[in-house]
């Protein structure tokens, strides 16, 4: 059934960017998987910068106020993104018609679907081999990513101002059956991208000075 | 030879501010010229969006003259608001070079064309392989060209070398293809009794399509968009503009009035969806029931002659079938305006800094991304941009608004921030003010504003600004 020939890289998993490989079961996103993010933020949309970073195509479904140049700079090529900023009461069949031809479906959901409507999408996405990135709640999502806990760099009382964040991220898998496995990542990096950070969070000492931030960039 | 071919004088209406801007929205906006020249010679080959012809022997005759046509022609497009030039000559090709020798064009006399021709560089010619030859041979105008033997170029240079030949010569390699009216080859089928379901109007799509294809390969033309009207036993209808470019197969055809139909009757209590496809691109009303079709008609939009070139289908990048049908999918459900093409644009703004593009659309931004644009916000961007700044509040310790003075000084250091719907958090670090005057030789866009980083106790960060005695938040970081 699965129609990909011109993008499928690997046994069907989407590569991810390297700082999210061990939050994933797969190391990467599972084709025809459904994966959520917590709200609507930078990690939704640096789950899909590997796979497009490897040729993928993504649609951005139910964010009328994205940050292009975010997007750009975490990893999502312009040229390859297509926005529905506005889907509509109808959004649940605008989906299913977007997981037939991306790659990627990146969807803040506009209401709660039922169990039913839930269950259709994650057909569609199983059927057409493509990733469902929703931001926000989705019980029965193969993996979910949540920001446990962040803190802005580079800014203080008056002086300096946003250099980085960094942010732990907590991953789980169905049902929790696995154990929780956490990563702490520069959400977003100095320069906008998103990166593992090294040594941060094993001894609890995660606030760094922007002095250290500047040799990361 | 019985007898020597008058040469056919040809005149060609340039508009220059035409050529950098392609696509869609070029096409439509030069409907407008055509409908001008139309007035004066209702024969009009539309060259491609920016350039027509039209034969001049007929309207020169009524006007008194070929220079009392082009000085008409000229007023009344400028008239209408369009900056044209007007060149007239022997044939297609020298005419078209006619009208960008001038700042308004020129009038090449009869038989004077290949003395015009004959100082024009060979780069002219649209034949990029032979553009970079000849001139490495000596040959670098287009006299020198025509005066080589047709049969030599024959041998030397195959048959793009003989059609080079001809045009330096002034003769043209084809005459004059005038565009009948759209409606001339419009197809349609009425359903009686009226049709309940899709499936049989998708079907009679397929064999109209057949038939609308037929016909405008009979007179040589591709269509760049198709029309599909579809009329409902009440009375209601939908009309909708699909891009065809020449390049849709009856059954692609058929495939888009299915979409059509399914976006129209499925869609009826999508509301937003309603508002978005009352934009220029297509004009749909949708009802609250539909109760059978009764009319199926395919009118083929803005003719242009079949070249046989195919025309990248959506812009530059190439994009692939299956993105692209998915997208029109959806563009079928919510509307064209509802699917986007995100571009980077330049700007200090994080608003600005994006532009957002119907899909299917051309779109340049108008301020470019790779100016430095001192003062913009640097890396890492927001995550979230408003485009309408939402209306917020920053007070001090003492809960009074904090306010900026003309020397960039604050009257007291962000301790809240509270934005509409939201209950004020505390604003735990900050940086700022940063002053922004922009655009202040422009009254309708100029802008003052003092720009903040505010990090508040819940975690997140806002870029705010404060502009006229309020604050706004622009974006934040999530």
């Amino acid at each position: 059934m699965r129609h990909r020939d011109d993008v499928l890289t690997g046994e069907g998993v989407l590569p991810v960017l390297p700082a999210l490989r061990g939050l994933l079961p797969a190391g990467g996103l599972q084709r025809g998987s459904v994966v959520t993010s917590g709200d609507w933020g930078l990690l939704a949309l640096a789950l899909a910068a590997g796979a497009m970073a490897d040729g993928a195509w993504c649609a951005i479904a139910g964010v009328p106020s994205l940050g292009v140049r975010a997007a750009a700079e975490v990893g999502l090529d312009p040229d390859r993104l297509l926005l529905i900023p506005a889907p509509g009461p109808s959004w649940p069949q605008v989906v299913a018609s977007l997981l037939d031809g991306f790659d990627v479906v990146l969807l803040r959901p506009p209401d709660q679907p039922s169990a039913q409507l839930r269950r259709k999408l994650e057909a569609a996405a199983r059927r057409y081999g493509s990733v469902l990135v929703v931001a926000g709640d989705w019980p029965g999502a193969q993996a979910r990513l949540l920001m446990a806990d962040a803190e802005w760099t580079g800014i203080g009382p008056g002086h300096g101002r946003l250099r980085a964040r960094l942010a732990q991220v907590v991953a789980s898998g169905r049902g929790g059956s696995e154990r929780p496995r956490s990563a702490w990542l520069w959400l977003p990096g100095p320069d906008g991208t998103v990166t593992a950070a090294a040594g941060a969070g094993t001894h609890g000492g995660y606030l760094i000075d922007s002095a250290q931030l500047v040799n990361i960039g | 030879m019985s007898r020597a071919a008058t040469p056919r004088r040809v005149l060609v209406l340039r508009c220059p501010d035409w050529l950098d801007w392609l696509g869609d929205a070029a096409a439509r906006g030069f409907e407008p010229v055509v409908g001008i020249v139309e007035e004066f010679c209702p024969q009009v080959e539309v060259l491609r969006p920016g350039a027509c012809a039209i034969a001049t022997r007929g309207p020169a005759r009524y006007f008194g003259g070929e220079a009392a046509l082009a000085a008409n022609l000229a007023d009344a497009v400028s008239r209408g608001g369009f900056t044209c030039q007007v060149g007239i000559a022997d044939g297609l090709f020298a005419a078209e070079l006619a009208a960008r020798a001038g700042p308004i064009g020129l009038l090449v006399p009869p038989g004077e064309t290949p003395e015009f021709l004959a100082r024009i560089p060979v780069s002219v010619l649209d034949i990029p392989d032979l553009c970079e030859l000849l001139p490495k041979l000596g040959i670098e105008t287009l006299g020198q060209l025509a005066a080589l033997p047709t049969a030599e170029a024959a041998s030397r240079f195959g048959p793009p070398g003989v059609l080079a030949c001809r045009l330096a010569r002034g003769l043209d390699p084809r005459p004059l293809i005038p565009r009948p009216p759209a409606a001339d080859i419009s197809v349609q089928m009425e359903f009686d009794p009226p049709a309940e379901q899709s499936e049989p109007v998708i079907f009679a799509a397929k064999a109209l399509a057949d038939q609308m294809h037929d016909r405008l390969a009979a007179g040589g033309f591709a269509c760049v968009r198709v029309q599909v009207q579809v009329r409902c036993a009440d009375g209601q209808e939908s009309s909708r503009l699909w891009r065809h470019d020449g390049l849709l197969s009856a059954l692609a055809v058929a495939e888009r009035v299915r979409w059509q139909l399914d976006g129209w009757r499925g869609g009826r209590d999508c509301a937003i969806g309603r508002d978005r496809v009352a934009g220029p691109e297509m004009v749909a009303e949708r009802g609250a029931d539909s109760p059978g079709i009764t009319l199926l008609r395919l009118v083929p939009d803005q003719l242009v002659r079949a070249t046989g070139r195919q025309l990248a289908l959506w812009g530059d990048s190439v994009i692939s079938d299956r993105v692209a049908r998915a997208a029109i999918r959806v563009q079928a459900m919510l509307g064209h305006d509802s699917v986007t093409r995100p571009l980077l644009a330049g700007g200090r703004r994080p608003a600005e800094q994006a532009l957002l593009v119907p899909f299917g659309d051309a779109g340049v931004p108008e301020r470019p991304a790779d100016r430095p644009w001192p003062g913009q916000i640097p890396a890492p961007a927001p995550t979230t941009v408003y485009r309408v700044p939402l209306p917020a509040n920053v007070t001090d310790g003492a809960g009074k608004t904090v306010s900026v003075s003309g020397r960039a000084k604050l009257s007291a250091p962000p301790a809240w921030l509270s934005t509409a719907g939201r209950p004020a958090r505390a604003v735990t670090s900050w940086a700022g003010p940063w002053p922004v005057t922009e655009r202040w030789w422009d009254p309708s866009h100029a802008r003052r504003q003092a720009r903040f980083q505010l990090v508040t106790d819940d975690g997140n960060a806002w870029l705010a600004a404060l502009q006229d005695g309020r604050w706004l938040i622009e974006a934040s970081y999530d």
